[in-house]
């Protein structure tokens, strides 16, 4: 079979950081395959897809498209190559319809001018061509997120794409959306295409995809037929070690209510209402996951709880106190521990070494401070203690923490939140961009918390963490919770169709989405 | 610790280059002039870090004295100043730039890009200067003192203890609360600092005009000005007090605000690191999300730098006036001290010790290039090579990434075993 695409013996290394992301890594794709390029965070996929698209200038090594060498320096180059790139965060313009969108940089004219209606009409084309349904007057503020993929699709298709990177395609989708989103995948190969698939999601892989290379820390591990490997074996080449892939743990021993929240009504961005009477309870030795696809209201259910974000309506009590508006700092002292949704800005001051990270939380308590001074000893001794139990292994005392790993970074952020043992622990999104390994950390953690009498609220996109982690799992849609199901008998199918706005009782199908 | 070595040497190479790179780029303009540059510079260096005499770059370090005997010995040249040095006169400018920087920094740090050090440093100025006469003035009515000439021994000592640190805390209280205004627009209705920052100056810079030329105006003088300050005001100079003798400061106004400078760089590093109301400006500044998730009191960490950033501006004002200048002649407040003093500041990269050195270099070159103008060159020149130092020196990553680059270059092979970062 002819090759797509050949890369040869790349080399990549990055100065500023000291990482050598490429390391004499050899790849190669079929024509009209499905591939995927899986490895752990760091592993130096994404870095090889941007020297693809033109992105990144290798340091050694050569591309060979369709078999024939090809010089890539820009994305131009490579979109005259007929490789198009959708990138995991979608580079579209809100106010926009869905054809300006589509048609950007490449608009048909009349005398200088945009015709528009040709412009449409060049798009429905498009559209009925490829099997994907779009409409081409919506504006893309206004459409789904599978439906803004479906639009970065279709923008190259439109500029005649025959070799696809699609970089993490499934991360912000309903499982009904990555349903669909593998119908066009295998449409498109089927036409001859070829689509290489960046990802991390093993289940994916074996879904769709024709053959597999893993990467791990700058080398290429191997390829293989997806057929010929299981789900474990994968994950064993990702990380190089055997990997436990299912969350040991005991049922729950639900104690006290912990949490209660009364019919909460939280303004969102703008002060549009975001979150519509949502009432829910975490007990003592529980994890309350809530499930749902980002942007329904979670974010500001989350901030409200911790003290970010005032509250309209409705109340908050914590272990029978009524905190619903309370200071964070108060919270915190009450016993609520917050792992934000995002590590950089909001969990750590990556500006400042480890220390300061590690204090914000009890600064101003002895022995951390004494009448307005700081005690460095007492502050270092603490930043000893979070790495050591953690086992942090790059981070030293006193150092800037920028250069560590997200894994690294987020288990800093789980030590200095678990230190003092909270009895409410909130955590929104724990392992987010995290590697199978830390993942696994992470999750372990979380139980044990759980175990040791900790309620856990959990909020997370992500299916299978929810399924792995909680007891009971509340469904959040438009900013009401739609159902709480246990999560003995939860199944994903169910979620789904709750994350998508149905109900369970009624017979009612799932709606519609705006076309 | 190579790796902070490494980092240490990295901060030092690259004003290093940023200099050498503004002066080679400056020689455009100066072969323009019809003049050499190498003499150029030489004369610039002279004017603004030699003693009295100094020719050549190297006169700058070592230079001939004559003994009493009448042999001739070497000795440090920036120890000997016979008939004034230079550096004090850099000293006595670096004061004013070390204080706003500190105002600034203060700010910066805070997460508040505020540039008000201009407007809060005039103000306090106009304070000091009317504070200075008109304050003496009410005692000498009080205690009945016709003649401040003839006023009792002991009245004079002890005005002369309260005076100045009375006008200075009402100095640093206008600017405090000057600066405040822009804080609490900030942290109330969430009005961009700078752009308050900008109109406030404006606005004090007509304010101090004002005064000048009209309620405190003190003579038919043709360039307006204020009342000279009573001499129980006066920060007496080094040259005319305590160092008379030491011919190292004359022709400089250097005096006692050069300790207080740094006294206040001291306690402000140690405010900014070791007390937990510095380190909630700090977080804040770094990441305001995190300083909120965290429990920090963002808002009134907010203000409180603000105010802190104020009273150092005021206080620079109070000094010029009262060590300095003792009045406000019309046009002192268009001068921009405050602007140099933000300039100096992120030139710094808001680091306290980078801070003191920077002000001097900045005075120096700044006095060096003035002085190009006594011999025969047009005075824009000096700008123009000033102006092409600091455009350089603000291309940090410009020099980091060329660093880098050579840095790879050297050791293309196999050098770093990826960074291997098990969790």
């Amino acid at each position: 079979m002819p090759l797509a695409v050949d890369m040869r013996h790349i080399r990549k290394y990055f100065p500023t950081s000291n990482v050598l992301a490429c390391d004499d890594v050899s790849f190669s794709v079929n024509r009209g395959e499905v591939h995927a390029l899986v490895g752990e965070n760091g592993a130096g996929k994404t870095t090889l897809m941007n020297i693809l698209y033109g992105l990144i200038a290798p340091d050694e090594g050569q591309i060979f498209i369709n078999e024939q060498p090809a010089h890539i320096s820009h994305p131009n180059d490579a979109i005259r190559l007929g490789i198009g790139m959708v990138h995991q965060h979608f580079k579209l313009v809100p106010s926009f319809t869905i054809a300006q969108n589509i048609m950007l940089g490449i608009e048909p004219n009349r005398a200088g001018f945009i015709d528009a209606a040709d412009e449409a009409e060049k798009v429905r084309q498009l559209s009925e061509d490829f099997g994907l349904p779009v409409d081409p007057n919506a504006r893309v503020a206004d459409i789904s997120v599978g439906m803004q993929q479906r639009v970065e699709i279709l923008k190259t298709l439109q500029r005649n794409a025959q070799i696809l990177i699609l970089d993490e395609p499934t991360a912000v989708l309903t499982p009904q959306e990555v349903r669909e989103l593998y119908i066009v995948i295998r449409k498109l190969a089927a036409d001859g295409r070829t689509i290489i698939l960046i990802t991390h999601k093993l289940l994916e892989v074996k879904e769709v995809a024709d053959r597999v290379s893993v990467m791990r820390r700058g080398r290429m591990v191997g390829t293989h037929n997806v057929a010929d490997v299981s789900i474990r074996q994968m994950a064993n080449l990702m990380v190089g070690r055997e990997v436990i892939l299912r969350v040991d743990k005991q049922p729950a021993k639900p104690g006290e209510v912990v949490l209660s929240a009364e019919n909460l009504l939280i303004a969102g961005h703008g002060g549009i209402p975001a979150v519509f009477g949502v009432s829910l309870e975490v007990r003592a030795g529980e994890i309350l996951g809530i499930a749902g696809v980002s942007g329904n209201g979670q974010t500001e259910l989350v901030e409200a709880l911790t003290g970010l974000r005032p509250v309209e309506g409705g109340k908050i009590m914590l272990l029978g106190k009524d905190i619903t508006h309370a200071s964070v700092r108060d919270r915190r002292r009450a016993g609520m521990a917050h792992v934000p949704e995002d590590r950089m800005v909001m969990g750590l001051n990556l500006k400042t070494n480890l220390d300061e990270n590690v204090v914000v939380t009890h600064y101003h308590d002895e022995p951390y401070s004494e009448r307005g001074f700081l005690r460095a000893n007492p502050i270092r001794k603490l930043a000893r203690q979070i790495i050591d139990a953690f086992q942090i292994k790059s981070a030293r005392v006193g150092e800037e923490i920028k250069t560590l790993s997200g894994g690294n970074l987020q288990k800093v952020v789980l030590g200095r939140e678990l230190y003092g043992k909270p009895r409410l622990i909130i955590v929104n999104q724990p392992t987010r961009g995290l590697d199978v390994g830390s993942i696994e950390f992470v999750h372990k953690t979380l139980i044990q918390e759980r175990d040791s009498g900790a309620a856990v609220l959990l909020v997370s996109v992500e299916l299978d963490e929810i399924l792995a982690l909680s007891d009971r799992i509340a469904v959040m849609f438009a900013g009401r919770i739609m159902g709480v199901l246990d999560a003995t008998i939860a199944t994903e199918q169910d979620i789904g169709i709750l994350m998508a706005g149905g109900s369970l009782e009624a017979e009612t199908p799932i709606p519609e989405k705006v076309q | 610790m190579p790796r902070r070595l490494r980092q240490t040497l990295d901060n030092l190479a690259i004003p290093l280059l940023a200099v050498v790179l503004g002066l080679v780029v400056s020689s455009v303009f100066v072969l323009m002039a019809r003049t050499d540059p190498v003499q150029t510079y030489q004369r610039m260096f002279c004017e603004g870090f030699g003693a009295k005499g100094c020719q050549t770059f190297g006169d700058l370090l070592v230079t001939q004295t004559e003994n009493e005997d009448g042999s001739t010995s070497t000795v440090f040249a920036p120890f000997y100043g016979a008939g004034g040095h230079r550096l004090a006169v850099v000293l006595e400018r670096a004061t004013l730039l070390i204080l706003t920087a500190l105002s600034a920094t203060v700010a910066f740090k805070a997460g508040l890009f505020s540039i008000g050090m201009d407007g809060q440093f005039v103000l306090g100025a106009i304070t000091a200067a009317f504070l200075g006469y008109w304050l003496p003035g009410q005692v000498y009515v009080l205690a009945g003192v016709a003649d401040p000439e003839s006023a009792p021994q002991t009245l004079l000592t002890v005005m002369h203890l309260l005076m100045p640190p009375l006008c200075i805390a009402a100095a640093m209280a206008v600017g405090a609360v000057y600066s405040w205004i822009a804080g609490f627009l900030k942290v109330r209705l969430n009005v961009n600092e700078l752009i308050s920052t900008i109109i406030l100056n404006a606005i004090a810079v007509q304010i101090v005009n004002y005064l000048v030329r009209y309620p405190l105006r003190s003579d038919f003088n043709s360039t307006a000005r204020t009342t000279r300050i009573d001499d129980t005001a006066w920060l007496i100079p080094f040259n005319r007090g305590l160092f008379q003798d030491v011919e190292w400061f004359s022709g400089s106004r250097l005096g006692i605000g050069i300790v207080i400078a740094i006294l206040a760089a001291v306690i402000i590093w140690f405010f900014l690191w070791r007390t937990t109301a510095g380190y909630e400006q700090r977080m804040a500044g770094g990441s305001r999300l995190f300083a909120r998730f965290g429990g920090i009191p963002s808002e009134q960490a907010a203000l409180r730098a603000m105010l802190i950033s104020g009273a150092l501006s005021g206080l620079a004002g109070a000094i010029a006036i009262l060590g300095i200048e003792r009045r406000v002649v019309d046009g002192y407040a268009a001068v921009g001290i405050g602007f140099d003093g933000v300039m100096v500041a992120i030139l710094a990269r808001e680091s306290i010790p980078a801070i003191i050195v920077v002000a001097m270099f900045f005075a120096g070159l700044q006095q060096g290039a003035t002085n190009l103008q006594f011999g025969d060159l047009p005075r824009q020149l000096g700008s123009i090579i000033i102006a092409f130092i600091i455009l350089f020196s603000s291309m940090e990553t410009f020099f980091r990434n060329l660093i880098n680059r050579i840095q790879t270059r050297l050791r293309p092979q196999r050098a770093p075993a990826a960074e291997v970062r098990p969790s």
